[in-house]
């Protein structure tokens, strides 16, 4: 409730302007709109099949209750119901099996005897739980453990491939004097707006000439040399003062030391930016990976989900499951470091 | 005494990364002596160029040619000359406003479908994060907050996008039950056209609403407070104040971030592929989807035929990303 | 060690020639400062002989070798920058040691001479704090620290106190002061500050447009400035000049000089007297110390005095000003100083 009062709080006055109530409304809106998919997503991505099929469908995700029963003079798992027959007190029996229409039940107390009962009659007895089998089965069966290795490697190495690259070349761009330079500056800034898109179907066709396709380096390279990052991390190293660098000069520093120990240091802050930026990227890529990987032990966990979700049409647990598995590194880059990625992208129209 | 610095995490952590620095400079200080500095420009330069240039500006080149030659064939010395047969296949239309009349029916029902989604979605969207940013730059508390709400879909893969949105859209999703609970009919979403029509945008502006209602807000909120104090000593009320004040200010930002909204409307792709993959018919088939499967996925395969869509397209794009830098000049000499 | 010897340099930027044959010897052991306008060069010919840029032609000799060729790294020399460069992700104890470090000096002797400094410089406090936590003074030592435990041929200090507030930098030129004397190391130092040239200077270079126009002690400088230029830029406030017609009444029986055209005369130098040049009082600025008087005289010519302590004049009075003949310094048609017979 604290929490509440807290965003609800107006910055002036106490008495409700029109323009208030105009504010909350629409706040209310966009937060659930907004917020409101993801978390309808993740409720029922620990829902039961039976329990997605449901209509109307409850909020949070239920499993049924069981009870062990002896059966034969051995202990059973049942499932629990309430049955409700006319004249009678609602119980709870458990269901032993079913028959038709007739599901043959006992009371937990009295397991000998068998009480049939019409299944119109009983409802099952339910508790808030979670049905963990969704993510456990897939990640177990679907390979699902492979692409999720397949995209962190490819997250990670493009990642730093992308950091390494790009730095080095924002820094002979912004700190270096020669002849060309400008020609190359504006070959980078002419590039920074041709989408991938544009370029896939030749792309391709060198990708598949350099022996890459089926490969997750046929994924990463053409990724890395992203204008963007050179782009962002020049116009940064450009405010580091010359006089730093002829200080390590001075220093003996070479040039190698001066990119390592005074260059990189000082320009962390863009290459956080970039670096989450990066992950974010790769770790969502999709049509990239898609035209280059075919083998499915090759998918990023992006092109596995969306094979994933066209193979298995109406297995809706599993696909909610691992959309939510999917989605929970982005999501936790976010949490962390949302202060960073807004910054970045007010500051530099980074997307 | 002043050697006695402790020994920090930080110092721990960083002598590896010290050491494999020093490491490198005993080839990079040898490469230096024989190079000079001339050399190390190279050695910065060179990675990057070559993977640039490798997997941006050949296949760009790659591209031109692709479009004037012809076959199924990759490999540029298997492909024949063909001229501008496939831009002539391309825009061979009997009515341009009919798709059905043109050769290449597909790619004007994508074209048009292109610029219809671009309208819709990017006109709907502006008006949406102007009100929102307007809303935020307000007298509100826990602003950072407000503002992630809007963000947090902009960080979200396109697949999975998609699917949230396939799995709240569907015949028995939480949509139709809202609709049930007011007696309404159910709608087919995602396979009636209108519906899906309207479904690939609204997906669309929920996925990327939050990264423009970001750029308005920081022009928002770099207008001077002095101004709105200056003109409530001039009494000025809030609507005229929003009209003479704000816009006129936001204005420069504005132009570009509604370029930018339609360069990445134009290769509307992934997300709305995912949801409906292009369909129902081809009432969600973009330039992208066209390009892709004439590439890659059709049995009619001819990468001549897409490479020539794709520089159309391409074309599209550069108009509108010079508009784009000619806009940011503009808005940084104002 | 460290004698400095440039030949006939030359520095051009394309078309502009920046440096104009410029040659210099510096002794081993002298604070040399360059002073000049902005824009003459100076800091330009500091650069060359630090290595960091390479003159278009022409020799730098340290200690008697040629090293013209040799990188700024090779060259011995430790310079301290305007800004003071120190690098900003560095506590002051690294920014110390990073150069000594690069030079893989073994570190019983980095840390004796890292010591050494501290201790002369009094920054043992500050040693694990970063450039961004220290004050512009304390910056400025730990700048002065970095170039000390390098053990340098010779020092390049680049306007180091021109970043500093009007109190500090006289208190910091002072310690300057007593730093070389301590260290009795070469130095060479580049300021527009006339007042910081003069009082830390064993030879003044006065540059102008990329030349050399004087080389002198302070004292001579002021005494027997070689042209115009020199004698207006050195001393403040500005030296008076003033045709022969308008100084005929105190030129009295002294010879001028054949060929001058224009005398000199500096502020302090005039006096108030019985008879002389006849001044009308423009504006009067009392300086408690000092005052200094603005005036015109006959022909229009605007004239400056100042006279110790207190004097009673206010606008639009007249004063009678004499000067002593042997303060007189007379220029020729080329403003070149002209010696009296």
């Amino acid at each position: 409730m604290k929490a509440i009062t807290f965003l609800t709080r107006r910055r002036g006055g106490d008495t409700w302007h029109w323009t208030d109530v105009v504010t909350f409304a629409w706040l209310g809106f966009g937060l659930i709109i907004m917020f409101g998919p993801a978390i309808w997503l993740v409720m029922s991505s620990f829902k039961s099949p039976a329990q997605l099929a449901e209509f109307p469908p409850t909020i949070l995700p239920y499993v049924s209750e069981t009870v062990e029963v002896p059966v034969k003079g051995t202990m059973k798992e049942l499932p629990l119901y309430t049955v409700t027959t006319e004249g009678e007190a609602p119980r709870e029996l458990a269901e032993v099996r079913r028959v038709g229409i007739i599901a043959n039940m006992v009371d937990p107390a009295d397991p000998e005897t068998v009480i049939k009962v019409n299944i119109n009659d009983r409802t099952p007895v339910r508790r808030v739980g979670l049905a963990l089998e969704n993510y456990a089965k897939p990640l177990r069966d679907f390979n699902f453990g492979l692409y999720l290795w397949n995209s962190v490697f490819v997250t990670g190495v493009a990642t730093i491939i992308t950091l390494i690259t790009n730095s080095m070349a924002a820094f002979a761009l912004s700190k270096y004097d020669f002849r060309g330079r400008n020609a190359v500056l504006l070959l980078i800034v002419a590039t920074l707006m041709i989408p991938i898109s544009v370029n896939i179907v030749p792309l391709y066709s060198v990708v598949s000439s350099l022996g890459l396709l089926n490969s997750l380096w046929g994924v990463i390279l053409p990724t890395v040399a992203t204008p963007t990052g050179v782009f962002l991390l020049r116009q940064y190293m450009l405010t580091i003062p010359d006089e730093l660098l002829e200080a390590a000069r001075m220093d003996k520093a070479s040039e190698w030391q001066i990119y390592w120990r005074i260059i990189l240091p000082l320009t962390a802050p863009a290459l956080a930016v970039l670096a989450i930026f990066s992950v974010v990227w790769r770790w969502n890529d999709f049509l990239w990976p898609l035209i280059v990987l075919s083998r499915k032990e090759l998918f990023t966990l992006q092109v596995g989900l969306n094979t994933f979700a066209g193979e298995l049409n109406v297995q809706w647990h599993f696909i909610l499951a691992m959309t939510v598995a999917t989605m929970i590194p982005v999501v936790l880059v976010f949490v962390f470091l949302q202060r960073y990625i807004t910054a970045g992208i007010a500051g530099t129209g980074l997307k | 005494m002043i050697s006695n610095e402790k020994t920090t995490i930080g110092a721990v952590l960083s002598a590896p990364v010290r050491w494999l620095a020093e490491a490198i400079d005993i080839p990079m200080r040898w490469w230096q002596g024989i190079a000079g500095r001339p050399g190390m420009i190279s050695f910065f330069l060179i990675p990057n160029l070559l993977i640039f240039g490798m997997f941006v500006l050949v296949p760009l080149f790659i591209n031109i040619v692709y479009s004037v030659t012809g076959g199924t064939e990759l490999f540029l010395s298997d492909r024949s000359y063909v001229g501008g047969a496939h831009f002539n296949r391309l825009l061979e239309c009997e009515n341009h406003f009919n798709p059905n009349s043109c050769r290449e029916d597909l790619f004007w029902i994508a074209l048009w479908n292109t610029i219809k989604f671009v309208f819709t979605q990017v006109s709907v969207m502006i008006v949406f994060a102007v009100i929102t940013a307007l809303i935020l730059n307000g007298k509100i508390r826990a602003r950072a907050f407000w503002r992630a709400v809007f963000f947090f879909p902009v960080l979200l893969s396109p697949v999975v996008v998609g699917l949230i949105w396939q799995w709240m859209l569907q015949r028995q999703g939480v949509f139709n039950f809202i609709l049930f609970q007011f007696d309404a009919q159910a709608i087919n979403w995602l396979t009636e056209r209108t519906w899906a029509f309207g479904a690939a945008v609204g997906v669309s502006i929920w996925a990327h609403v939050g990264f423009y209602v970001l750029i308005l807000l920081a022009g928002l909120q770099a207008i001077p407070r002095d101004l709105y104090e200056a003109a409530e000593m001039d009494g000025t009320p809030p609507a005229r104040a929003f009209w003479r004040i704000t816009l006129p200010l936001l204005w420069p930002n504005l132009l570009v971030v509604i370029v930018l909204a339609l360069i990445r409307a134009v290769q509307v792709f992934d997300e709305v592929y995912v949801l409906t993959g292009g369909g129902p018919g081809t009432s969600n088939l973009y330039l992208t989807q066209y390009i892709y499967e004439v590439g890659f996925a059709s049995i009619l395969r001819n990468p001549g035929l897409a490479s020539a869509a794709s520089l159309i397209m391409a074309s599209i794009l550069v108009v509108l990303t010079l508009a784009q830098l000619g806009l940011t000049r503009w808005k940084d000499k104002k | 060690m460290g004698r400095i010897r440039l030949e006939s340099l030359r520095k051009s930027y394309g078309q502009v020639e920046v440096l104009k044959d410029i040659n210099l010897e510096i002794e081993e052991g002298e604070l040399v400062v360059f002073v000049g306008p902005s824009g003459c060069g100076k800091s330009t010919l500091l650069r060359q002989i630090s290595g960091l840029d390479r003159p278009t032609s022409g020799n730098i000799f340290i200690n008697e070798n040629d090293a013209t060729n040799v990188s700024a790294a090779d060259r011995g020399l430790a310079m301290v920058f305007q800004s003071y460069a120190l690098y900003p992700h560095m506590t002051v104890r690294q920014n110390l040691a990073f150069g000594l470090q690069n030079a893989k000096m073994p570190k019983a002797e980095m840390d004796e001479r890292i010591s050494a400094a501290v201790e002369m410089l009094e920054i043992g406090p500050l040693l694990k704090r970063r450039p961004g936590q220290l004050s512009g003074g304390q910056r400025q030592r730990v700048a002065i620290g970095r170039a000390i435990v390098r053990d340098p041929t010779a020092f390049l200090l680049d306007e180091p106190l021109s970043n500093l507030d009007a109190e500090l930098r006289v208190s910091m030129r002072a310690e300057l002061s007593a730093l070389h004397a301590r260290l009795g190391a070469t130095m060479i130092y580049v300021t527009h500050d006339q007042v910081e040239a003069m009082t830390l200077a064993d030879r003044i270079v006065v540059l102008r447009a990329g030349k050399i126009e004087q080389v002198a002690p302070p004292i001579t400088l002021f005494e027997k400035p070689v042209n115009k230029f020199v004698a207006g830029f050195i001393g403040a406030p500005n030296m008076n000049f003033l045709t022969l017609d308008d100084v005929q009444p105190v030129l009295g029986n002294v010879g001028v000089p054949a060929g001058a055209t224009m005398t000199g005369i500096r502020p302090q130098h005039l006096s108030p007297a019985e008879t002389g040049l006849d001044m009308t009082v423009t504006l009067v600025e009392a300086l408690g110390t000092e005052t200094v008087i603005h005036g015109v005289l006959g022909s229009g010519a605007t004239i400056l005095v100042t006279v110790p302590g207190h004097v009673k004049t206010s606008k639009g009075e007249h004063m009678t000003l004499n000067v002593d003949p042997a303060h007189l310094h007379f220029f020729d048609a080329d403003e070149l100083r002209v010696e009296a017979a």
